[in-house]
């Protein structure tokens, strides 16, 4: 509850903070979404990729 | 009067009123049948509008003709409840008597969180959208490294230009000797068609790379040709020195000079 009190108090409540909160906020969103996402695909394809087969060849 | 019972969907309740107005003895009104007859659903749980409208007695309303009949037809003005609208409220607002300032935050920032979240994810998206589309723009690795060629400087002998196919242009090196450096470092940028100085041109001094098309109307020139002892477009006699520069003729620019970096006796152009 005072966790939401602070939100709302300290950030949401102007816009300046608010826009502050959301451009620093998607450098973060961006690296975890990607961090993510390159997981994800690796982890279906496991098997397939070139640093999986690169000892074959090398 | 008439004019009025005219009026579409009234009109059945007009012609019944209608003789009280013209006779003023028969007392007409509308009342609702008795309760067993109406067909109207119970009272709900949820109290809201629409199912309300359901328990309102306007659905078996019919004009009854008596002497004795009341005046009046009386409408569930007074005797319903307040609809409960406890389903549609928020957790902190189930008791509408609380105070808006005290649960202001647990209203508001979760709602805020969800747009401030929503935006990240937007700027994310359109951050990579604008990334994307700017960067097709750019040649690819592959097209990037077939458009350099690698030239060996030592297979050049002073004094001596050399014509390689570079973009599908000719590329001019010429290797020039102690004389032609300090007469082209000589020359007067004043006097210039196209003033610039020598160094604006070359990086090394000894080295001039220059792509040969004529900038008149794009002829190759001929080397170590023309009155300045550089170059001389054969189509309609420009004269360039051992600068590339344009001295003499139609020509209205010097040759041009594409980049260029020299990297331990090899040039690498482009």
């Amino acid at each position: 509850m005072s966790l939401w009190a602070t939100l709302n108090r300290t950030v949401f409540k102007r816009t300046s903070t608010f826009a502050l909160a959301v451009a620093s906020g998607t450098f973060f969103f961006e690296r975890t979404f990607d961090v993510a996402s390159q997981a994800i695909f690796e982890h279906i394809n496991k098997g397939k990729l070139w640093k999986d087969i690169k000892h074959k060849y090398e | 009067m008439t004019s009025v019972v005219r009026a579409g969907h009234l009109a059945p309740y007009f012609k019944a009123s209608a003789p009280v107005v013209s006779n003023g003895l028969k007392l007409v009104a509308a009342v609702p049948t008795p309760v067993d007859k109406l067909v109207a659903s119970p009272l709900p749980i949820t109290s809201t509008v629409q199912s309300l409208h359901g328990a309102l007695p306007v659905q078996g309303l019919k004009p009854k003709c008596s002497t004795r009949a009341p005046f009046q037809v009386r409408f569930a003005h007074s005797d319903i409840a307040v609809p409960d609208f406890s389903a549609y409220r928020r957790k902190e607002t189930q008791d509408p008597r609380t105070k808006a300032e005290e649960n202001v935050d647990q209203r508001q920032s979760f709602t805020y969180l969800i747009a401030g979240v929503g935006s990240m994810a937007g700027a994310y998206a359109a951050k990579s959208v604008v990334t994307q589309f700017v960067s097709s723009m750019s040649a690819a690795a592959d097209v990037l490294a077939l458009a350099k060629i690698e030239i060996n400087l030592a297979e050049i002998p002073e004094g001596k230009s050399v014509t390689f196919k570079w973009r599908g242009k000719p590329l001019f090196i010429r290797h020039r000797t102690a004389d032609e450096i300090a007469t082209e470092k000589a020359v007067p940028i004043e006097t210039l068609r196209d003033p610039q100085s020598d160094e604006q041109r070359t990086q090394d001094p000894k080295w001039l790379v220059i792509i040969g098309v004529c900038t008149h109307l794009g002829c190759v020139p001929v080397a170590n040709a023309g009155d300045f002892g550089g170059y001389y477009c054969p189509c309609h006699g420009s004269h360039y020195d051992a600068s590339g520069r344009i001295r003499k003729g139609p020509a209205p620019l010097n040759l041009e000079v594409p980049p260029h970096v020299f990297n331990e006796g090899l040039l690498i152009v482009g």
